[in-house]
């Protein structure tokens, strides 16, 4: 097995710095190349953990089997390392979301050649998993996010994935300047995964995925069939147009009375929002529907419109 | 004074967005102007509250050879937090009000506000959103096009600003105030005008007497006299535009203005190693054209826009064609 650190881009800041993209590489056989992706945002860091425990898998399996890794691995875990280094959401100076950069331009500005720097080199790619942290807002179990319009390519994949949620998502839900829409749209497919929250880590998700992802490309034949790995054991929920969103009625602080992943009776309470100044609960914010609720508040401070929460009604699972 | 919402806020006091209506009040508006979707953006804003005073006064001053005929909306600031405490995006989520249209009327915040704004602005059959570019490129005044009908290519000359580009419409450009506007028809322009972060007294004139003259001769306003040997109005169609892109990082350094016409090889400015102090760069013109951007933020990285000529040929180039999201 052959393990490398490759920059896919180098660019010059003002002041004596270079910027650099990096990805490690591990490569096996000549099967299909797989790829994760995270860190577009530079607040979300559940991806770059992933990467790590895939670093580590993968090194063990260089010890033990080096002859099963029959593909390519490549992880891309920081494509926005200003935004990371520098605890920013956004592309630094730039002030915009890396991920409204797609497909990019080589000629362009410094987002726009990392987003096509990104594309190039991940031309030809037989999966790539785009991995985000939701923001500092909000939190999210486990779940992948399927674009429709690919979902035949797609949904076995996501099915596999070991994740809780499938998220089927419309055209008007998909950014058409996201890398996962543009990888798609070029013919790689492209999950997009959401776990967690922003500015954390939560390595239980991790593990959980970490099964996924080694069952999918064990399926793609990046990995031997006979390799032993442990078995997926979720069961995906699938969300459809059977999403109810929990929107704040009124500004103040929201309190929630349940976990995020508690499944729901309509009426039950999710939360309420009080106000500093006044002993009385501005609005209770109560489940319309039976169901999983699969996104929850994490940053307390809500303004009228605030998204609190999302539930995915009657859950059935395919 | 009308609203476009009332909010209430987590510790402060509520919010709303006062817009003016003015002139006749039985009548569908004919126009609505738009600015501060970036609360950073602060030539619009003032001159659109000057604009506001002017018609005001024209109303109640009642003379009968000057007229406000139509009835006018004028919303000087959408993102009213933004402006309070010098954010460009919505403060609270960092979120680019001007991507979240058509909005939402029970979405979130920013969908809600996006929400209203449409709301009111769609039933004027001209609309005009008034930007500032951002804190790095200074615009010259001028009025954006993008995939725009023949009645909007002629309309737009009636603003008599400096110069009038046409654009193809791009993805980055798909929720925003201006792209969602199309759907409702009539007449939509982008202006774009100065440098954020700042106002620029000699834009905010050319500006002001640009939306005045487009007033008069649409009829709106009437019995104003203009000088119109002033115009000096230039129309730029696709590929008439060459965006000057940075290889070098460093220090940019020009005493240019915008708005002045330049030669094939005529500096424009020079970049420094902000280390050593010496010149890394000398960038000149390529072509012949209008210098109708110029990079005012020094520090440079590779691949940053340093200027935009825009060329009486066709020698544009494609990076320009995807650059345009930029500043809106």
């Amino acid at each position: 097995m052959e393990k490398r650190l490759e920059t896919i881009i180098a660019l010059e800041l003002p002041y004596r710095e270079t910027l650099k993209i990096q990805r490690r590489v591990y490569r096996g056989g000549s099967g299909p190349r797989v790829a994760v992706t995270s860190g577009i945002h530079g607040d979300e860091l559940e991806g770059l953990y992933v990467c790590h425990r895939l670093t580590v898998w993968l090194e063990e399996l260089g010890r033990t089997r080096p002859d099963a890794l029959l593909g390519q691995v490549e992880l891309y875990p920081g494509l926005n390392p200003l935004g990371l280094d520098t605890l920013e959401r956004n592309v630094p100076v730039y002030q915009n979301d890396l991920n409204r950069y797609f497909p990019g331009h080589p000629g362009g500005l410094l987002p726009q050649r990392i987003a096509a720097a990104v594309m190039d080199h991940l031309q030809g790619a037989a999966l790539v998993l785009d991995v985000h942290a939701s923001n500092i807002y909000l939190r999210e179990i486990p779940q992948v996010r399927v674009d429709r319009r690919f979902s035949d390519a797609l949904l076995p994949m996501a099915k596999a994935l070991n994740m809780d949620l499938i998220w089927l998502r419309s055209p008007a839900q998909v950014l058409d300047t996201s890398l996962a829409y543009n990888l798609n749209q070029r013919g790689e497919p492209c999950l997009l995964v959401e776990m967690g929250a922003g500015m954390g880590l939560t390595p239980a998700f991790t593990e959980q995925l970490l099964t996924g992802i080694l069952a999918v490309w064990r399926q793609l034949g990046v990995l031997a069939p006979e390799l032993e790995l442990p078995a997926p054991i979720q069961q995906a929920i699938i969300a459809d147009d059977n999403i109810h969103y929990l929107n704040a009625e009124t500004s103040g602080l929201f309190v929630p009375a349940v976990a995020n992943g508690s499944l729901m009776a309509a009426g039950q309470p999710v939360g309420h929002i009080v106000s500093p100044f006044e002993a009385a609960t501005l609005a209770e914010v109560c489940a319309p529907a039976n169901g999983l609720l699969f996104t929850l508040r994490e940053y307390p401070l809500v303004y009228e419109g605030s998204l609190l929460g999302r539930i995915v009604a009657t859950p059935t699972t395919k | 004074m009308p609203t476009l919402l009332n909010m209430t806020a987590p510790l402060r006091d509520d919010f709303d967005i006062p817009y003016h209506d003015l002139g006749p009040q039985d009548r569908p508006p004919r126009l609505a102007i738009v600015a501060g979707v970036h609360g950073n953006e602060l030539n619009g804003g003032f001159v659109l509250s000057r604009l506001a005073d002017f018609l005001a006064q024209l109303q109640t001053r009642g003379k009968s050879d000057q007229t406000l005929r139509e009835r006018v909306l004028i919303i000087p600031a959408v993102n009213v937090l933004g402006l309070n405490t010098r954010n460009r995006f919505w403060p609270f989520d960092k979120i680019n009000i001007n991507r979240m249209f058509p909005g939402q009327t029970n979405g979130e915040t920013t969908q809600r506000i996006a929400a209203a704004v449409l709301n009111v602005t769609r039933q004027a059959y001209y609309r005009v959103d008034v930007h500032t570019s951002n804190q790095d490129t200074e615009e010259m005044p001028q009025v954006r096009l993008y995939g725009p009908n023949d009645d909007e290519r002629a309309t737009a000359c009636l603003f008599g600003l400096p110069a009038v580009i046409e654009r193809c419409t791009n993805s980055m450009l798909t929720n925003t105030l201006g792209h969602v506007w199309r759907q409702y028809g009539g007449e939509n322009f982008i202006i774009q005008c100065g440098l954020a972060g700042a106002l620029q007294a000699h834009h905010c004139e050319t500006l002001f007497r640009g939306l005045v003259a487009f007033l008069n001769r649409t009829g709106i306003v009437t019995g104003l006299t203009l000088a119109e040997d002033e115009d000096d109005l230039h129309y730029f169609g696709l590929k008439q535009s060459f965006a000057i892109i940075s290889e070098q990082a460093g220090i940019f350094v020009s005493r240019l203005n915008v708005g002045r016409w330049v030669q094939a090889g005529e500096w424009i400015g020079d970049i420094y190693d902000g280390f050593s102090g010496r010149i890394r760069a000398q960038i000149t013109a390529p072509a012949p054209g209008l210098l109708s951007s110029l990079r005012r933020q020094p520090l440079l990285c590779e691949g940053d826009l340093i200027a935009r000529l825009l060329t009486a040929r066709e020698s544009g180039d494609s990076v320009d064609q995807i650059l345009h999201g930029q500043g809106q």
